[in-house]
């Protein structure tokens, strides 16, 4: 029910930003930036490039208003589903350039309380040690963890987002998996002699 | 196909790396630049009729360039050649016309008038008589106009006046052979 409302409010902030509204936009901005933000960390390299995908994701939905089609899914997932081609633009346009350092603020490490700081320094190089691996897979690889298991979006919404049917989610979810096991792995963050999962074996 | 359960440690790390992008909030110059587009949304976002009429707009003004560029173009290109044909014409003119036309002479033309007295023969045609006999019947003046093109005409036949010696003609009565 509280989805269903969700819903249909978000379609009637797109009605009213169609409409010319610009508050609209800030609404859609505060219930839904925090979300694409995640999304665009986990895909970008740096948190400046994510916050400004996030920018050019909420300009093109302010000059485009009318091209969202409430028959084809939610407004998060549309959202998503624009964000997603302008990191796809984005990478394709940095195949250009040469980066000076591909490890800048490569980590968005937040302290949590009930650690020590030694736990805390560890916790941080071993997150900073999965987000390098992450960032080495493919983009389509490394959509799919940042939508499915960062996320925890259903596979239906995901399938809708990268407008695929919801069987190739699931086998490129499984490549991806596999892919950064076995890269976390090489790194010795993963021991994959314990308790691997069948999935697993043969891979290394 | 049924979607396996990533690996146990693979589960953990991507829960701790989610648990901490949650924590991450957009930074205030996004919130600074996301509230300028709402401030600046009434100029950003034309209407998209609007903006399809101005690409039309702009392709007709195009083409409607275009089609007076093309005109222009015909219409110069037949001035230039009307241009050249009258010239061409006035050229082999110059060159055709090497003798004057038929009704013209290469002199001016001069002429001279005669009288020729006549009279009625016996036959019914008009024979010239001499001007100093005296004469029977009617008398006529033919005036005969020859000219130095060679052209030879009569210009009129006229009665005599009787009274007169000369027959009332002050014109030239040259001798009949």
């Amino acid at each position: 029910m509280q989805t269903m409302k969700l819903v249909s409010s978000d379609s009637e902030c797109m009605a009213r930003l169609a409409a010319g509204d610009g508050n609209a936009l800030r609404e859609l901005y505060q219930r839904h930036g925090r979300a694409l933000l995640r999304f665009s960390s986990a895909m970008c390299r740096s948190r400046q490039a994510a916050e400004d995908m996030v920018h050019d994701t909420f300009v093109a939905l302010m000059r485009e208003p009318v091209s969202f089609n409430p028959a084809q899914g939610t407004v998060f997932g549309y959202l998503c589903g624009v964000l997603r081609h302008r990191v796809s633009r984005h990478f394709r346009q940095q195949k250009r350039w040469v980066a000076l350092d591909m490890d800048s603020d490569s980590s968005p490490v937040h302290a949590s309380d009930s650690q020590s700081p030694a736990d805390e320094i560890a916790r941080s190089e071993i997150t900073a040690a999965l987000r390098r691996a992450m960032l080495e897979l493919p983009l389509q690889h490394r959509e799919i963890i940042a939508l499915c298991d960062l996320e925890e979006l259903p596979y239906t919404t995901v399938a809708g987002i990268l407008d695929c049917p919801v069987g190739t989610v699931r086998s490129r979810l499984h490549r991806a998996r596999a892919l950064l096991t076995i890269r976390l792995a090489s790194l010795e963050l993963i021991d994959l002699e314990s308790e691997p999962p069948i999935a697993y074996r043969g891979l290394s | 196909m049924k979607t396996l359960d990533p690996h146990p440690h693979l589960a953990q790390l991507l829960k701790q790396y989610a648990r901490d992008l949650a924590q991450s909030a957009p930074s205030s110059d996004l919130d600074a630049r996301i509230d300028h587009l709402v401030a600046d949304h009434p100029q950003m976002s034309v209407p998209a009729p609007l903006r399809r009429r101005r690409g039309a707009v702009f392709y007709a003004a195009a083409a409607g360039f275009a089609a007076l560029a093309i005109g222009a173009g015909i219409f110069i290109g037949m001035r230039l050649e009307d241009v050249r044909a009258g010239v061409a014409a006035a050229q082999g003119g110059a060159h055709d016309t090497l003798w004057p036309p038929a009704d013209l002479t290469m002199w001016p033309t001069d002429s001279v008038s005669f009288k020729i007295p006549a009279e009625y023969s016996a036959k019914g045609t008009l024979v010239a008589v001499d001007p100093d006999s005296k004469h029977g019947s009617t008398r006529y003046w033919i005036d005969v106009v020859v000219s130095n093109d060679g052209t030879f005409r009569i210009e009129q036949v006229v009665p005599a006046d009787p009274s007169q010696k000369n027959g009332g003609h002050d014109g030239v009565a040259p001798k009949v052979p």
